[in-house]
């Protein structure tokens, strides 16, 4: 009685959005359509709302954490980057070059370079929003920092590579909302008007009770840097983070963390435990492996099965499928019933030629941000970081498995002390093996 | 005459009923009135002060983080030790204040025994988990610290039922041997007076001895035990026996040497200081195989003596885990074999060759305090008192050996003081597995709880009867521990466990 009492009362004051368990006691209770706001879905916005002036701080700013950048001024009016960090300074001359030819110079002296760069960039305090984009090892860290100096935060996922980052997250996400910080994560298909009108769809009962479900990100191999001679051991790991599982946290977090979301937002919870398997067939740099297949038991005879590779010349496809007892459907626009016949379909918006597109107008990339605007500007709170949270740690649970080759519950991992890396993070040698793991090793969870 | 004394008596009832209705009417005017102002005045500081004449208790709060802090804010008495309004507050109010007004009037403050009502066991009765977090609706502010911020997070997340005060139980009373932290100078702080050992005792003969421990200024006793049969276990007739003492098992044990104290506290500081991993990573199991480099305890959470002091008080609160690394690494350090006693073993050395309820003579009934009985009169503890530390005598604490009197073999606190880990796993049908004679028998082969033997200080008298079994409790025995994973090392919610060290007699002496 007392627990349920206090979670009761946890619920009623911690602001965090309608998590996980909302939506799922929503699916289970009723089969009438119910609102956005009860579901916890992000607004779909044309744009985001006037109000004061923004300005961001971008830290990490390679492909992505420029992107990211780029989004955030393309979101609406008055939204401005003023700062960057980054512990290269490469990379932070080409971030600025890439502004400065928008014409929207960043002032030389606002940008920081080294591993406490992002300390400095926070502690400016013009700086509004900080836009999190290192690899994300560094991400718990970051994200404290960032309360702690009371901005708002977009991050991207996944938002950690281990359980002692996770937990981290989770109850930074709880101080952000005890003082009203906003947090939006790079989940980006939860901002797809697609992905969340066929979600209401499946709430609404249209493919009757959820029985299974797949995940699956197939592609061909990804980037990789080998060695350059004047590297010492930690500027060569960082140069090459999507390689190493202490900085990326294998590519079944960088990237299938995306699917893994879409399927405990669609079942409504995370995933009780966890078996598969997974290697290193054709990898050529780092310690990470290149194919998973992992079965994520959600209780009650409830699997999905996730699979990602990243091998050259295999079947490639990306997308998730999530089977009912009276249909199934992609997530992603389309409801079949058990037969294999359409039932509904989500409709594209026209291009000039009345003929519909395959894509929403704005992409997700940035409704996103103007989710974030929109939170900021009309009070309308949003806080994503603990529903991002227990998504990575689900790929870190299904990750953990196929390194073990054990099952792993939820409840060791997340009670897991794992602490991926070294422990002090500088530039110099690393006094550190980094071997792929082999099955059947005995691991410390 | 009957007549007249039938209308006297219907008069007194008459009159009685009168007041009662007047009595009644005032009563209910003055509350109709008053109401609020009698409700408030009654949970007012100083109206309980002045019925709870444990003027501690008020100087505790003055010092504590609820009165004496940076705000100036005071946290008076029944914002904690009653629930907020709306949540059971006249309920719980009535229900304290009759339970006040009967200790006011019928018992001696001098008499109760504060110190046990401050165990948390007791205080989660009074102290009310809505009135904590009526108060601290944010569990975490921006600037509490990451083992606050994961400790929070394990309350909001546990399946257990955890109350506020297993962790802050004295916030609002101060104890300046709790802490609330990681007590890292744990075993730290030595002071050497004499000479350290630097051998163990060279044994030749079997026959008691006194083991010195390599490395330290510390010596045990202990006490041979010949080889022999008995019955373990209690006869079905035996007082308020438990049924998985039984049925009665013949069993032969060879010799063996048993400590003459359970582990003391410098014993156990010797092992720690010589082993202990400040930082190490929980969760590493020690394995027999790696015993050149034994890992021993991390620094425990607060103060495992509970305050109490150390030196020849028993050790309490490590683990089954932490209790059989300390054999294994007194046997690397003595060349000799240590470990913890088999259920068999633990019991026979208990008897002392006597085959009843205890090692002395007495019936557990007139010892037991519970019972209807014994809402009337009080326990006999003559006889057992002076033998056992238990709930009647303990003051809810350990105590040191030289307390009680030995049993038959020597040994002290077999029965009570703290509960001692056996070798075995638990199964309650140990016994009835095998009904033949049993030469040094063991228990299960796998199980998830070890045998726990003897009774502790909080036991009654019933279970420290030499029969009498128990076991670990894992899991209920580490709900407070905020690190994830728990320490194998430290329970945090157990502190009447210990332990005592079995010498096997090993070939060399068996001449």
């Amino acid at each position: 009685m007392e627990n349920i009492d206090r979670r009761k009362f946890i619920g009623k004051t911690a602001l965090a959005g309608i998590g996980l368990a909302g939506a799922g006691a929503i699916i289970s209770a009723c089969k009438r359509k119910p609102d956005s706001q009860a579901l916890g879905l992000p607004p779909i916005l044309k744009g985001a709302p006037k109000g004061k002036k923004l300005r961001a701080g971008l830290i990490g700013v390679g492909a992505r954490g420029t992107g990211a950048a780029i989004n955030f001024i393309s979101a609406g009016p008055d939204l401005e980057i003023i700062a960057l960090a980054d512990v290269f300074q490469d990379k932070i001359d080409a971030c600025r070059e890439r502004f400065a030819s928008f014409k929207l110079p960043i002032p030389a002296e606002n940008c920081f370079t080294g591993f406490d760069g992002y300390k400095k960039l926070m502690a400016l305090p013009d700086v509004d929003v900080v836009i999190l984009a290192t690899p994300c090892k560094f991400r718990p860290e970051h994200f404290l920092e960032a309360v702690n100096t009371n901005k708002h935060v977009f991050m991207e996922k996944p938002v950690a590579v281990d359980p002692v980052g996770i937990r981290s997250i989770i109850t930074t996400a709880k101080k952000a909302a005890a003082i009203g910080l906003c947090v939006v994560t790079g989940t980006q298909r939860r901002h797809q008007e697609d992905y969340i009108e066929t979600y209401k769809q499946v709430v609404g009962g249209a493919i009757g009770r959820i029985t299974s479900a797949k995940a699956f990100w197939n592609q061909d191999h990804v980037w990789f840097r080998e060695r350059e001679k004047e590297w010492n051991d930690m500027e060569y790991m960082i140069r090459n983070w999507n390689n190493f599982c202490w900085l990326c946290g294998d590519h079944i977090l960088d990237t299938h963390v995306h699917n893994i979301d879409v399927i405990n937002w669609f079942l409504g919870k995370h995933p009780e435990k966890a078996v598969g398997y997974g290697g290193r067939a054709r990898r050529v740099t780092g310690d990470q492996y290149d194919f998973f297949s992992i079965d994520l038991d959600y209780g009650n005879g409830v699997s999905s099965h996730s699979m990602c590779r990243q091998i050259d010349s295999c079947s490639n496809s990306t997308g998730e499928l999530v089977m009912g007892t009276e249909g199934y459907t992609n997530c992603c626009n389309t409801i079949w019933d058990l037969n294999g016949k359409i039932k509904w379909q989500f409709e594209y918006p026209k291009d000039e030629n009345g003929n519909p597109m395959n894509a929403v107008k704005i992409p997700p990339y940035v409704q996103e941000h103007m989710h974030l605007v929109h939170a900021i500007r009309t009070g309308n709170y949003v806080n994503e970081a603990e529903t991002t949270a227990i998504s990575t740690l689900t790929a870190i649970m299904a990750r953990t498995a196929a390194y073990t080759g054990r099952t792993v519950t939820w409840d060791d991992i997340f009670k897991s002390d794992m602490d991926l890396g070294p422990k002090k993070i500088e530039f110099g040698p690393v006094d550190m093996v980094f071997e792929t793991p082999v099955p059947g090793t005995p691991v410390a969870l | 005459m009957s007549l007249k004394n039938h209308q006297g008596q219907t008069f007194v009832s008459r009159k009685t009923k009168a007041i009662f209705i007047v009595v009644g009417i005032l009563i209910t005017l003055v509350v109709l009135i008053s109401g609020k102002a009698v409700v408030s005045y009654t949970s007012s500081d100083k109206y309980c002060v002045s019925c709870h004449i444990h003027p501690m208790a008020d100087q505790s709060w003055k010092l504590s983080a609820h009165y004496n802090n940076r705000t100036g804010h005071i946290v008076h008495c029944a914002e904690c030790h009653l629930p907020p309004e709306g949540h059971g507050y006249l309920l719980a109010k009535a229900k304290h204040g009759f339970k006040d007004v009967y200790g006011y009037l019928f018992k001696d403050s001098a008499r109760i025994n504060w110190e046990e009502k401050k165990l948390l066991d007791n205080a989660r009765g009074f102290v009310y988990e809505k009135s904590c977090l009526g108060c601290h609706q944010n569990l975490f502010p921006v600037k509490l610290s990451v083992d606050g911020s994961n400790a929070h997070l394990f309350y909001t997340t546990s399946k257990e039922p955890l109350a506020c005060i297993n962790c802050h139980l004295n916030v609002g009373h101060y104890d300046k041997n709790a802490l609330h932290a990681h007590n890292t100078n744990f075993g730290v702080a030595v002071t050497i007076n004499q000479a350290n050992y630097s051998e163990a005792t060279h044994v030749e003969k079997f026959e008691n001895f006194n083991e010195k421990i390599p490395g330290s200024n510390v010596s045990f006793d202990m006490v041979a035990i010949p080889g022999g049969k008995y019955l373990m276990g209690s006869p079905d007739n035996e007082p308020l026996r438990n049924s998985d003492e039984g049925p009665l098992r013949k069993v032969t044990l060879s010799r063996f040497w048993i400590a003459r104290n359970e582990v003391t506290w410098d014993e156990y500081m010797a092992f720690f200081r010589a082993t202990g991993s400040q930082g190490r990573t929980e969760g590493q199991v020690v394995t027999k195989k790696n015993v050149d480099a034994i890992t021993g305890a991390t620094p425990p959470w607060g103060a495992p003596d509970q305050g109490w002091g150390k030196g020849s008080r028993p050790a309490i609160t490590m683990t089954w885990h932490a209790a059989s690394v300390y054999c294994q690494w007194l046997s690397k350090v003595t060349g000799k074999k240590y470990r913890l006693p088999t259920e068999a073993e633990w019991e026979y050395a208990c008897r002392a060759e006597t085959q009843t309820p205890y090692f002395f003579a007495g019936n557990p009934k007139n010892f037991t305090s519970t019972g209807l009985f014994r809402k009337l009169f009080k326990p006999d503890t003559a006889g057992i008192a002076s033998r056992v530390v238990y709930k009647v005598n303990s003051s809810s604490k350990t105590k040191e050996p030289q307390s009680v009197k030995a049993n038959p073999f020597g040994l002290k606190n077999m029965s009570g003081n703290v509960a001692e880990f056996c070798l075995d796993f638990y199964s309650p049908d140990t016994y009835k597995r095998d009904t033949t004679e049993a030469v040094n028998p063991r228990g299960p082969d796998s199980g998830q709880e070890h045998v726990i033997r003897g009774g502790s200080f909080k036991s009654d008298a019933a279970d420290v009867r030499s029969a009498a079994r128990d076991f670990t409790k894992t899991k209920a025995w580490l709900v407070t521990d905020p690190q994830m994973p728990k320490s194998i090392w430290w329970y945090s919610d157990c502190i009447d466990v210990g332990f005592r060290v079995v010498c096997e007699a090993d070939n060399s002496t068996q001449k």
